[in-house]
């Protein structure tokens, strides 16, 4: 015996065929899978047709339901949607784009910052500009980075979304904390009254990646943009740095709150879902999150209606308080699609205000646009006084490139492990920065 | 031990007669094979190799040829140089693990025991579930909570994926649960291979099991362990999905492999020429492992 493999003798003309056998059904596979990808004829035999669109899964229940009405409205249009999550839509969906093929309809991430943000696929040619379209008019000031590109408009976004502390009421009566902190040293008491109760104050599911920037994103508004609203533009001229701003103390409060003892014991090896299920079930106090994942945290809760939300105060004057509150995940038209006009008139469907509303309950987010029959969640409704003239954009939506923000991720982690230190952690983010 | 064929039997006129009328037509048979074998499998690859000289970003048009840049980059990049130390422990603890494991299971369920179909069923039983899968149930199982998952059992208080001095072995840790399988699958092969006689000779020499073992079927078995190290080895060092699922290469940057960190240069943060540099290294090292590995390995296999 020489060699294991030959046990399983076949002779050379016995493998030929078998490889010319499969050979031949390679091809009839193909052959047969070839069929008509854009049009579909229905029973009538009237031509409809038929819309690509990948997503995200945040984006499966608004965009189900809007896809739904437009079906009804338009029905020489079908749209089919697929949803996977973050990581693999980015993948795959980058792959398409790299290859030629996108969808008609795709996930785009608003500003910079991302390989799928709009600043980086509308660069590239790939993004159709809907500037003429009636909803693009009323687009606040505000958010115009995140939307737009040198003045023409790429992404449909039906609003925004906050970051603060998602919170169970239930713990916090029970702990004997009658309203939300405001300032930097009540959320301190407030967490040392939910530590004396019993209580984990902060649920921080770290091991999660996304999970580790949200605290730093809560307070970086007061401690940077609060002082200096034009960071942003600064450090991109390289007037400015991660190192030498108020990013060091958010960072030293991140690490206060782990010193103090109130995150959960080991932070880095818990996920997004036990920190979720540890709020929802009374475990912790309070985590703090993007507003875009509460109806997460209902899900998991015995009666959806503990779980409220506040902004998380990042500095001891409560009129420096400022939060951050972003474009949500949106979508854009492939340009070079065979279906472009039909593509952009389902966002120009998507712009009308009634769906801008639909979409921002589904998603617990603020209406980009409001009128009279926008609804808004009552667990965002204390953050609207912020979000006229004391809101800034997810940090990551002006930077740029994609390679800051994993690296805030990793140097999160590292801090939290005790593996490094503030001055090295932001050393390696403006290193990043400046890629 | 496998018959000699009855093609080595022939006398020799016959074998020439067959090289004659058979064996130059049937290449013709496997020609469409190949040409698909060329064309989704050989074209790719190579043409991929251009782009490890680019700067390609993925999408668009846009790109130059920046020659051996990347492979500059690559040096002097300190995530992508440590990615390479943890890709190499945990190929080394892959493969001495899971195969002693794997070896341990074949001669576990090579005795006549009433139960071995069934225990070898359960025993190989994780390597048919899909790596993504394995790793999220390991993340439930790797909980840091001490009265859930293996700290609850082990009565541990552990934080299995959020220590960054400990995440890599963990990960290892499940790669070997799931793959052990695979290993005493070969290794099994490899013991039914070992003859009687042998066994029974050296019995009659007075040889114990443990000598048995060393003198009969360790030798016997070396085809088994060059598949087997072979395999592990070259799993071992691309090793992506585990490492994905479970960590992402976190706690900051305590898990990125080489592969983790090619796919972040890719799809994150949209270098693909970069990417593609680091693909082609990696490849190039996993060939130049595999090749110096097996050449050793098959000179140390003996014939019966």
């Amino acid at each position: 015996m020489t060699d294991l493999l030959h046990h399983a003798r076949v002779s050379r003309g016995q493998f030929l065929r078998m490889m010319g056998g499969l050979a031949a059904a390679t091809l009839a596979t193909t052959a047969c899978s070839t069929r008509p990808e854009t049009t579909a004829t229905t029973g009538g035999g009237g031509a409809t047709t038929e819309l690509k669109f990948i997503g995200v899964a945040d984006q499966k229940a608004p965009m189900d339901e809007l896809a739904a009405a437009y079906g009804k409205a338009t029905p020489a249009v079908r749209l089919t949607a697929s949803y996977a999550p973050t990581d693999q839509v980015q993948t795959s969906l980058r792959t398409q784009l790299g290859a030629g093929n996108a969808p008609d309809l795709h996930v785009v991430y608003p500003g910079n910052g991302s390989a799928m943000s709009m600043t980086q696929i509308a660069q590239a040619g790939l993004l159709a500009d809907l500037s003429a379209q009636a909803w693009t008019k009323t687009i606040p000031a505000g958010f115009k980075p995140a939307f737009q590109l040198e003045g023409k408009t790429y992404l449909y976004s039906a609003g925004s979304s906050v970051i603060g502390a998602v919170y169970n009421k239930k713990v916090f009566q029970q702990a004997g904390i009658d309203a939300p902190p405001t300032t930097w040293s009540e959320f301190l008491a407030v967490c040392d009254k939910l530590k004396k109760a019993g209580v984990t104050p902060i649920a921080l599911g770290a091991q999660t990646p996304w999970v580790t920037q949200l605290i730093t994103y809560a307070l970086v508004p007061s401690t940077v943009y609060a002082k200096d609203p034009t960071f942003d533009d600064k450090q991109l001229a390289g007037q400015a740095t991660f190192a030498g701003s108020g990013w060091h103390q958010a960072l030293e409060m991140y690490l206060e709150l782990q010193k103090r003892g109130y995150f959960n014991d080991k932070p880095n090896g818990t996920t997004f879902e036990q920190q979720t299920a540890m709020v929802a079930t009374g475990k912790a106090g309070m985590a703090v999150q993007v507003s875009a994942v509460l109806p997460d945290f209902r899900k998991a809760a015995a009666s959806p209606d503990d779980l409220s939300m506040f902004p998380l105060p990042g500095a001891d004057d409560a009129a420096q308080v400022w939060i951050p509150a972003g474009v949500v995940v949106g979508l854009g038209a492939a340009a070079k699609g065979r279906n472009v006009e039909q593509a952009k008139a389902f966002i120009d469907f998507l712009g009308r205000q009634e769906n801008i509303n639909a979409w921002a309950k589904a998603i617990a987010a603020i209406p980009l646009t409001q009128d009279a029959s926008s609804t808004i969640d009552p667990a965002v409704q204390s953050f609207l006084p912020f979000t006229k003239d004391r809101a800034v954009p997810f940090m990551d939506q002006r930077w740029p490139n994609a390679e800051v923000q994993p690296v805030h991720f990793a140097v999160v982690q590292e801090l939290l492990a005790g593996d490094s230190t503030i001055d090295e952690a932001l050393k390696k983010m403006d290193e990043a920065y400046r890629k | 031990m496998t018959p000699v064929t009855a093609g080595r039997a022939r006398p020799a006129h016959v074998r020439r007669r067959r090289r004659f009328s058979a064996a130059a037509p049937s290449w013709l048979f496997a020609a469409p094979a190949l040409a698909v074998y060329a064309l989704i499998v050989l074209y790719p690859a190579v043409a991929g190799v251009v782009y490890a000289f680019t700067d390609w970003s993925g999408i668009g048009r846009d790109m130059s040829f920046v020659g051996l840049e990347n492979f500059r980059t690559l040096l002097a990049d300190e995530q992508a140089m440590g990615s390479i130390g943890n890709t190499l422990l945990l190929t080394v603890a892959i493969v001495v693990v899971q195969n002693g494991v794997g070896l341990l299971l074949a001669l576990g369920v090579h005795v006549k025991l009433k139960s071995r179909a069934l225990l070898r069923v359960i025993f190989f039983a994780p390597v048919v579930v899909s790596p993504v899968m394995v790793a999220f149930l390991w993340k439930y199982i790797y909980n840091p909570d001490p009265s859930a998952g293996l700290n609850g059992l082990l009565g541990l208080h552990v934080d299995w994926l959020g220590d960054p001095s400990i995440a890599l072995w963990s990960i290892a840790g499940m790669v070997v649960w799931q793959n052990a399988g695979y290993s005493m699958v070969i290794f099994l092969a490899g013991l039914e291979g070992v003859p009687r006689e042998l066994h029974e000779a050296a019995m009659i020499d007075g040889a114990g099991t443990g000598q048995r073992f060393r003198y009969v079927t360790w030798p016997l078995l070396a085809p088994a362990l060059t598949i087997n190290l072979m395999l592990s080895t070259i799993g071992g060092l691309k090793l992506f999905d585990q490492v994905f699922a479970a960590t992402n290469g976190g706690p900051g940057y305590a898990t990125e492999t080489l592969s983790t960190v090619l796919y972040k240069q890719a799809f994150v943060f949209g270098k693909f020429g970069y990417s593609t540099a680091v693909a082609l290294v990696l490849a190039l090292f996993v060939a130049a492992v595999s090749l110096i590995q097996v050449s050793y390995l098959r000179s140390r296999e003996v014939a019966v």
